[in-house]
């Protein structure tokens, strides 16, 4: 387990001299307050822009809630533009060091792959819980003064349900990192994939049990009507289970198919 | 430590790069490992390090298959590779670290090792700035690093210059009295110099496995090639009755002498000669250098 802390501090010296610490939170907060303030300032927008000859803007009228506009952020900007530069930061994660025998040469110190790949996935998850973290507070704070206030006990469970599905996203992109070779072709398969799931919510939410995504919209789901689901308890548990599959593949295969690199 | 290879055996899609191996390397000792390319050497090696799981067989470092082993294993890989985001320095204290070694020893090691491999001057540069003889050295620093009781270096000296190879060389000297090594190479006279044991492989199998001595000794043509000063008929004559020589052939002023018994024989001609006072320039046996023993055994 200590060459797992020593890979995670190896991964945060890396993502520090990347600037990775500062571009992505950077991209988390520019989402975050996306979508509060073009939705308070659409109907300006529309009326001093917009030309529309017969279409009446009244924009003294704004009607949405403040948990409304939180939850979209969710919905319309960290599900969307937010899943895929995730996932383009993360592609690298295993198939770089694949591809240049680091991770080979690493295998011959004595180190496990799961405390490889703890190391890898834990400063991975940190850095893309702290960038949406920091984008949703951002957005918290911008619906809370241009609307209504949302309580603070919504924003933290909502917040947390999200992050368990950012697990999931970071699990399945290492996964994907690990098995294939190219990186486009890994950003391919894992955007699609994700959000495949997360456009299938609402097609057939009759999965939402067994769909990793599901959390988000259960997420989304606190901020509106500031209820719970009784759901949702098993459905964390369920998640947690898709990332211990995950985790085990990608374990399996790393342990399985090292000299594939060749 | 004892390192031992039994029956091990590897294909790449069907295609069988080392076939029913068995190595025995016992504690102290410097064995060379050579072959042509594309031979079956570093994935025997890598099977060693652990990179590679062996189809069939297994390999034991003192007896056992424990992962804890690997903190007394230095392995220089053909072509090292580093993050090229790190530091010499930086490089070194994380792979130290890997390897177990406490930060504090690595603080103290680590511009030592340096020295030892001519990079003291490049311990805060980036490696992606290397050369390729700096990686090297720096591969070579790496596998030091933990003292390990075992090193397996693939191609150390391959890829550098003649003075890099040299001082590369006298390193291995060094550390040869303390550890067991095991190093593959295709420079024959490199191999000659360090090692004392060699293991000839091709095709992925064995083909010799001796002492260089043997390897000399057998490999004996009972030939003697003795160089004169001017065209001595007369000694020549004599040399030819002597009831020892088998055969004589006479090139200019270069005697080639056919004896029974080279060890016992040689002393006798020199003597012989010496007394009828010839003019002699070089007296030698003449036998296969390691080059061209292991170009017989390898294109047979």
């Amino acid at each position: 387990m200590n060459a797992g802390i020593l890979l995670m501090k190896k991964e945060f010296v890396q993502m520090a001299r990347d600037l990775k610490v500062i571009w992505l939170p950077m991209v988390f907060i520019l989402l975050g307050c996306t979508q509060p303030i073009v939705t308070y300032y659409l109907p300006n927008i529309l009326d001093t822009l917009g030309g529309g000859q017969g279409i009446t803007i009244d924009s003294t009228l704004i009607s949405q809630e403040g948990g409304e506009v939180l939850a979209s952020t969710f919905g319309s900007q960290f599900d969307q533009l937010g899943l895929i530069i995730l996932v383009i930061a993360l592609m690298g994660i295993i198939q770089s060091d694949k591809s240049s025998g680091m991770l080979a040469f690493i295998l011959t110190r004595p180190v496990s792959v799961i405390s490889y790949l703890s190391g890898k996935v834990a400063s991975n998850y940190l850095l893309a819980a702290f960038s949406v973290t920091i984008g949703f507070l951002i957005s918290y704070l911008y619906v809370n003064n241009l609307f209504t206030v949302v309580p603070l006990s919504h924003m933290l469970i909502a917040l947390l349900l999200y992050l368990t599905w950012v697990l999931f996203v970071v699990s399945f992109t290492t996964m994907v990192s690990a098995v294939f070779r190219s990186q486009g072709m890994i950003a391919l398969i894992s955007i699609i994939f994700l959000l495949g799931c997360r456009i299938i919510i609402s097609l057939i939410p009759n999965i939402d049990f067994i769909n990793p995504a599901s959390l988000s919209k259960y997420a989304m789901e606190v901020l509106i009507s500031g209820t719970i689901n009784t759901k949702v308890i098993s459905i964390v548990f369920i998640e947690f289970i898709w990332i211990f599959i995950l985790f085990s593949i990608t374990n399996y295969w790393l342990t399985y198919r090292k000299g594939d690199h060749e | 430590m004892k390192l031992e290879i039994r029956d091990v055996t590897k294909s790449f899609k069907n295609k069988s790069v080392v076939n029913n191996f068995n190595l025995e390397i016992q504690k102290g000792e410097c064995v060379g490992l050579i072959g042509p390319n594309g031979a079956g050497k570093s994935t025997l090696i890598k099977m060693i390090v652990d990179m590679i799981e062996p189809e069939k067989g297994e390999i034991l470092l003192n007896g056992n298959k424990n992962m804890e082993m690997k903190k007394e294993i230095g392995y220089l890989p053909q072509y090292p590779n580093f993050f090229n985001w790190m530091t010499a320095k930086e490089t070194l204290m994380f792979m130290g670290q890997l390897s177990g070694v406490p930060k504090k020893a690595l603080n103290n090691q680590i511009p030592l090792i340096l020295r030892k491999v001519g990079l003291q001057d490049a311990e805060n540069s980036k490696v992606g700035t290397f050369s390729g003889g700096m990686k090297q050295r720096l591969g070579i620093a790496q596998a030091l690093l933990h003292k390990p009781s075992l090193i397996i270096l693939d191609e150390p000296v391959s890829a550098l210059d003649p003075i890099g190879r040299r001082e590369v060389l006298n390193i291995i000297q060094e550390i040869k009295k303390e550890t067991t090594i095991l190093l593959s190479t295709h420079i024959l006279n490199d191999a000659e110099e360090i090692c004392e044991r060699f293991v000839i492989i091709k095709n992925g199998v064995k083909l010799e496995d001796s002492s260089i001595s043997q390897l000399f000794k057998r490999n004996n043509k009972n030939r003697l090639i003795i160089e004169l000063a001017s065209n001595d008929g007369v000694w020549m004559n004599i040399v030819k009755k002597l009831p020892y020589v088998k055969e004589l052939t006479v090139k200019g002023n270069k005697l080639e002498v056919k004896v029974d018994d080279i060890y016992n024989h040689k002393n006798l001609i020199l003597r012989n000669a010496i007394e009828h006072n010839v003019d002699i320039l070089k007296f030698e046996i003449q036998r296969d250098t390691l080059e061209e023993i292991f170009l017989k055994m390898v294109m047979r």
